[in-house]
């Protein structure tokens, strides 16, 4: 029987996989996938509540993060080329233009 | 009549505004007509001004958050009407005796602003808004010294800033307090100051608020050792930036003393008379000292204005009508004194550009009417009976001598040691040999200067000949004061201190 | 009557406004004029009050508005006219008058000469409110005015440069008048702590309220009241340790010390003491105390007076003595002799001073007595009339020092102080020494002011005919003893002399021998060609020559260390502890920022990491403080 323990514990997992790649990737297109990897794990997370306490807000903010991982890709990769193009590397710590 | 406060304290912001959209060349014009139609309403303020009620006058009431008990109160009574009517006719005469040239049109308009937080603090009734205004009149000043100063400027503006801002936020803090533990003694919470006067504190809690409330005041006095922001703060800034400075806004710290720590925690006061007053003296011998060793004529006249404040504090604790009514009047008199003599530094300032001693020796010959006014103003310095100087310092000495006779001779040195630099001063740069050469064709004050400089020499010696228009409001609120003290005192010490400081014939 | 109470006052007032007006406009010389006439008014206007007063018992009170009201305390502008201010009025405007008439002529060649009379009249309303006020804190507005006027005539040539002590003992004028104000300030702070030893227990500082009280206290209140106004007064009429500033103070022009420095300013103490009299009466201690000082004065600065050789010097020295005699008579008890000696001194010494300001005027300035000698031959008026007042000052019959100045010896002799009484009798020797010593000196044997090329002249008849009533009165003044005895004695408490006639002829006896062998010793002496030279060796002329060192060690005990602690007070302790402080606790906080700054690296998975570090912190938190468990 796959309980709700099963769903959250694989969110987990994924989530720690994300944070170690946000964490320890250099390469800002690796960051993304990261990010959408911890968006994704959330979205797990959620649609498994939504299932197991019938309730559909759960599933509705799943739908919401997608929408809203979709437009932050395409702005994100939009400014993430535009940075190539001017420095031709995407590496992260080139990007120190704001330090204190 | 019922909204006079409101158009006191708000006119000369609206003002301030509108001058932005003033042509440069009649900012002045204009600024002086503001200025002096500011004073005229505070004169009509005094003339409606009822002597004989001691209580809150002209209030003036709007909830702005009733949850929170936070409202727009004012209203004026005898300890702070004048301070009102001082603030606008120092301002006045400031405006008429400027002499910078630099972006007049943006120090016109911080003045104008500052005017109406000056006018603000000594009005509002209400916590919040007394806080409001105490901050608010950091900004222009921090723009005036920052902006017009000499070579230390941000350094001085900073230092001043940022001293007088941190005790206000301790004060800030008491002030929550406060309006917590009277929502739990009566189940609502108020900012309100009179209700807060009607509050009895446990003594440990009065110890407490009064020491986040004193910390407030006494950077703003400033007292010793918190003083050291006001040498550079004057040193620095511009003339008009220290009259407003010594005149005005260090009676703010004075004037929270009375408002706030006197009434509200009176066992706390009276428990606390010994160390305050320890302090005071030690602001009264140790910087008239240093008020003597100085080179630099402005910095005599600042490290004065310290000394004399510890004269005000000794005679604001001196916890009877004579010495806080003399407190009052002294705070008045040292308003207009020291803003007068930062005026005539400002003056030779001016025309030299330096503020050395040194450069100075045999000043009288050249400029008579200087030196003449320069001297009355010394003298009531120093505390000459009928000039203005010496109502508030004798009342406040005299006071004080009820708690402690050999106190009282130690703040007394004052009286000694101020006429010690002052007459060094005077005689440093007005007597001896013309010795510098580049003073031998230095003109004298011009019509403009007199101006300023006589309106105050004639309010210096009419408060000296007849101080009593202004002392019968302050003695009528001032006595209703220690009624209410005497009646909320929880402590016996306090108590029976407050009862027994009248005159009383003790036949053997 | 109240009339003529606000004419005497605010006459020289007006006189005084009225030369303001002209105060920075050259020489005017009807400034002096109307100085002069409104004087003249004011005496008059004192005089028909002193009739009237004498003649009806009356005593004349007027009240111009309330001055301060705050709690119990009411000041009012209050004037009163008894005997004894209306004594003080007529004294102090006559001469005030006569001095305004020789000032005329002594600073015509000033170019302050308007500004002089301005300050002048201004003293003479300050002394008035003085002596007419009916309160303490009235009497202490005159007691501050007069000082002020004081600092302003003292200082009056303020344009001459610092000297050295060994060049002008006085170092400048501004130096002086800065001396007097500030001891005087001292002695006030005394004065005001009276003051308010006084209001808190009587609540009152009206004369009347407060002397018709002051027998209810116990007697350590009433101790230290007199106390504490004793040294009010020591610092007006300069008593030891007090006493620097007067001689300093002649600095100012002649009559200024004619006027301020020996006939009124300097006797407000006294004035002041035998004001207060039902408060010294309860404490003979304290009037003994008084009377000792008094006494030790009177010969301690006569002995500076033997030796010096500055004309002005040695008359301020005098005058100095003489104060201490009638402190001498005030704190035995003897009022009214007090008083008498304060009047017909204020007539000689001050003719004295306008006499010293003939020389000066002769001497162009010069002011050492060994440049002058046999001035007698050109200034014979000046010189009689000095000679009169030295014989007044020495005490001899019938001028009126000897009324005055014996009666004092004889209060002393009869209450048994016979100390006291031996050091009034020894000073009254110097005294008559040293006057003699001045006037051998300036008028009589060689003339030694050719050598240094002066041109000596007699002064204008105008300025002789102003001294002219003092020296009349200088003569006459001791006639009216009994008259002005019976007069004051209306007020101030009866003296009762116990002793028989036998003694009282042996102690003028005595008292006038004394006298006459000074004079006799002075005049023998410096007709000879005066002292050798080899005495100026002795430690004892040294001593007395420097003023006993007390200029001096004041200086190094306590203007010369204030100085210092003052330096060490503003570089040491405000800049380098107390500012440091504050600017030390201010460094820290910008210290710790700068630090820390460097966590902002601008490095996202640096940025990233911390924040994870702070989220795992903060899940710590929850699942320690959690609330559900």
């Amino acid at each position: 029987m796959i309980t709700l323990n099963h769903y959250l514990v694989l969110a987990a997992i994924l989530f720690s996989i994300s944070l170690v790649g946000i964490l320890r990737r250099k390469n800002l297109l690796m960051l993304f996938f990261a990010t959408e990897i911890a968006l994704n794990a959330v979205n797990i997370a959620l649609a498994a509540f939504s299932k197991f306490y019938h309730d559909l807000t759960g599933q509705l903010f799943a739908f919401f993060i997608i929408a809203i991982a979709a437009s932050e890709v395409a702005v994100g990769l939009g400014l993430l080329i535009i940075w190539y193009k001017r420095t031709g590397n995407i590496d992260l710590d080139t990007l120190q233009s704001m330090n204190g | 009549m019922d909204y006079i406060l409101s158009l006191l304290v708000f006119f000369p912001a609206v003002a301030a505004v509108l001058g932005f959209i003033v042509d440069r060349d009649n900012i002045k014009v204009y600024a002086i007509t503001v200025a002096a139609i500011e004073f005229v309403i505070s004169l009509i303020l005094w003339m409606a001004y009822d002597p004989t009620n001691p209580g809150f006058q002209f209030t003036e009431y709007l909830p702005l958050v009733p949850a929170y008990g936070i409202n727009y109160y004012l209203g004026v009574d005898g300890i702070s009407l004048f301070l009102v009517v001082l603030s606008t006719f120092i301002t006045l005469i400031g405006f008429i005796s400027l002499t910078v040239e630099d972006n007049l049109k943006n120090m016109l308009i911080s003045l104008l602003f500052l005017e109406m937080t000056m006018v603000g603090v000594f009005v509002a009734l209400d916590a919040v808004l007394f806080y409001i205004f105490w901050e608010l009149s950091l900004v222009p000043m921090l723009y005036i010294i920052g902006y017009w100063g000499s070579e230390l400027r941000i350094y001085a503006a900073i230092k001043f800033f940022l001293y007088t801002f941190f005790g206000s936020l301790i004060m800030l803090v008491g002030m929550l307090f406060l309006a917590y533990l009277y929502y739990m003694a009566t189940g609502t919470i108020s900012f309100s100051i009179p209700d807060w006067h009607r509050l009895v504190l446990p003594f440990d809690y009065q110890v407490w608020l009064f020491l986040a409330f004193f910390l407030g005041m006494a950077i703003k006095v400033p007292m010793f050792p918190f003083h050291t922001w006001l040498p550079y703060a004057h040193g620095q800034a511009p003339t008009i930036g220290s009259v407003i400075l010594a005149a005005v806004l260090l009676k703010m710290g004075t004037y929270g003393f009375v408002r706030f720590s006197l009434p509200i925690f009176p066992d706390a006061s009276i428990a606390l008379i010994t160390p305050i007053a320890f302090l005071a003296i030690i602001m009264v011998i140790y910087t008239a000292m240093v008020a003597y060793a100085q080179e630099d004529m402005k910095q005599v006249i600042a490290y004065s204005s310290i000394s004399h404040m510890g004269v005000i504090i000794l005679g604001t604790f001196a916890m009877n009508v004579e010495g806080i009514a003399g407190s009052i009047f002294l705070m008045i008199s040292h308003g207009i004194v020291s803003g007068a003599l930062f005026m005539l530094v400002g003056n030779i300032y001016d025309r030299r550009h330096t503020k050395l001693l040194s450069e100075f020796g045999g000043l009288a010959k050249v400029m008579p009417k200087y030196a003449t006014i320069f001297g009355i103003m010394v003298m009531a310095s120093v505390g000459l009976p009928l000039t203005i100087g010496f109502v508030g310092e004798f009342l406040s000495l005299m006071g004080f001598y009820k708690i402690s006779p050999s106190m009282t001779f130690l703040g007394g040195m004052s009286i000694i040691l101020g006429a010690v630099y002052m007459l060094r001063l005077y005689k440093t740069t007005f007597f001896g040999p013309l010795t510098n050469e580049k003073n031998r064709n230095l003109p004298d004050l011009d019509g403009k200067e007199l101006t300023s400089l006589i309106a105050l020499t004639a309010v210096v010696i009419w408060l000296g000949i007849n101080p009593n228009p202004v002392l019968k409001p302050i003695n009528n609120s001032v006595e209703s004061m220690l009624e209410l003290m005497e009646k909320k005192a929880v402590t016996k010490e306090a108590r029976e201190l407050l009862h027994a400081n009248t005159v009383k014939l003790e036949a053997k | 009557m109240e009339k003529y109470l606000y004419i005497t006052l605010f006459a020289p007032l007006v006189g005084s406004l009225f030369a303001a007006m002209f105060g920075m406009k050259p020489k005017k010389l009807f400034v002096g004029i109307v100085a002069s006439l409104l004087l003249f008014i004011s005496f008059i206007s004192a005089v028909i009050l002193l009739v009237h007063v004498a003649s009806t018992d009356e005593v004349v009170k007027a009240q111009l508005f309330d001055w301060i009201t705050v709690g119990s305390l009411n000041i009012p502008f209050g004037f009163v006219a008894d005997p004894v201010s209306t004594v003080m009025m007529v004294t102090v405007t006559l001469v005030s008058m006569l001095v305004h008439i020789y000032s005329i002529g002594y600073m015509e060649h000033d170019e302050g000469f308007n500004r002089f009379f301005s300050y002048l009249s201004a003293f003479v309303f300050s002394m008035l409110v003085l002596v007419m006020s009916d309160n303490f804190a009235g009497l202490f507005i005159g007691w501050e005015g007069v000082g002020l006027c004081s600092w302003l005539l003292i200082g009056f040539w303020y344009h001459k440069p610092d000297l050295s002590r060994d060049q002008n003992p006085s170092i400048s004028p501004a130096w002086a008048a800065n001396e007097a104000f500030i001891m005087n300030r001292i002695a006030d702070l005394g004065m005001l702590i009276g003051l308010f030893i006084i209001y808190w227990h009587i609540g009152s500082l009206q004369y009347d309220v407060v002397f018709s009280h002051v027998n209810l206290f116990d007697i350590s209140i009433i101790t230290m009241m007199g106390i504490f106004l004793f040294i009010g007064a020591m610092g007006k009429s300069a008593q030891f340790p007090l006493h620097t500033w007067l001689a300093d103070a002649m600095e100012g022009p002649t009559p200024v010390s004619a006027l301020i420095h020996a006939a009124t300013m300097v006797t407000a103490g006294v004035y002041l003491v035998v004001r207060s009299f039902p408060i010294y009466s309860q404490i003979p201690e304290i009037g003994l105390w008084i009377a000792t000082l008094g006494a030790f004065v009177a010969v301690f600065a006569a002995s500076m007076a033997l030796v010096n050789t500055d004309l002005k010097r040695i008359i301020a020295y005098s005058t100095l003595s003489q104060l201490g005699y009638m402190f001498v008579a005030a704190g035995l008890g003897a009022y009214w002799v007090a008083l008498f000696h304060l009047m017909t001194h204020a007539f000689f010494k001050a003719l004295l001073f306008l006499g010293a300001g003939n020389v000066m005027h002769a001497m162009d300035d010069e002011l050492n007595i060994f440049k002058m000698g046999g001035l007698y031959k050109v200034m014979k008026w000046t010189a009689a009339m000095m000679i009169i007042a030295s014989l007044a000052l020495a005490g001899i019959y019938p001028f009126a020092g000897f009324f005055s100045k014996d009666k004092i010896l004889e209060v002393a002799f009869d209450s048994h102080h016979y100390i006291l009484w031996f050091m009034l009798w020894v000073g009254a020797g110097m005294t008559a020494f040293y006057s003699f010593r001045l006037i051998m000196l300036v008028f009589f044997g060689e003339e030694r002011y050719k050598k240094y090329g002066f041109h000596p002249h007699e002064a204008p008849w105008y300025m002789l005919a102003a001294m002219a009533p003092l020296a009349l009165l200088a003569i006459v003044a001791g006639f009216f003893e009994h008259s002005f005895e019976e007069f004051v004695t209306t007020l101030l408490p009866e003296y009762h002399f116990h002793m028989e006639g036998i003694t009282k002829v042996a102690l003028i006896g005595l008292t006038t021998l004394i006298a006459l062998s000074g004079i006799g010793l002075a005049v023998y002496k410096y007709s000879k060609g005066g002292f050798s030279e080899k005495w100026k060796e002795n430690p004892i002329y040294k001593l007395l020559y420097n003023q006993y060192y007390i200029p001096q060690l004041y200086d190094k005990l306590f203007a010369q260390p204030y100085r210092e602690l003052s330096q060490i007070a503003w570089k040491e302790l405000d800049l380098r502890l107390v500012d440091a402080t504050v600017d030390f606790i201010a460094g820290i906080i910008y210290a710790t920022g700068f630090k820390s700054r460097v966590v902002q690296s601008g490095n996202l998975s640096k940025m990233l990491r911390w924040m994870v570090i702070g989220l795992l912190i903060l899940l710590v938190l929850v699942v320690l403080y959690s609330p559900v468990r």
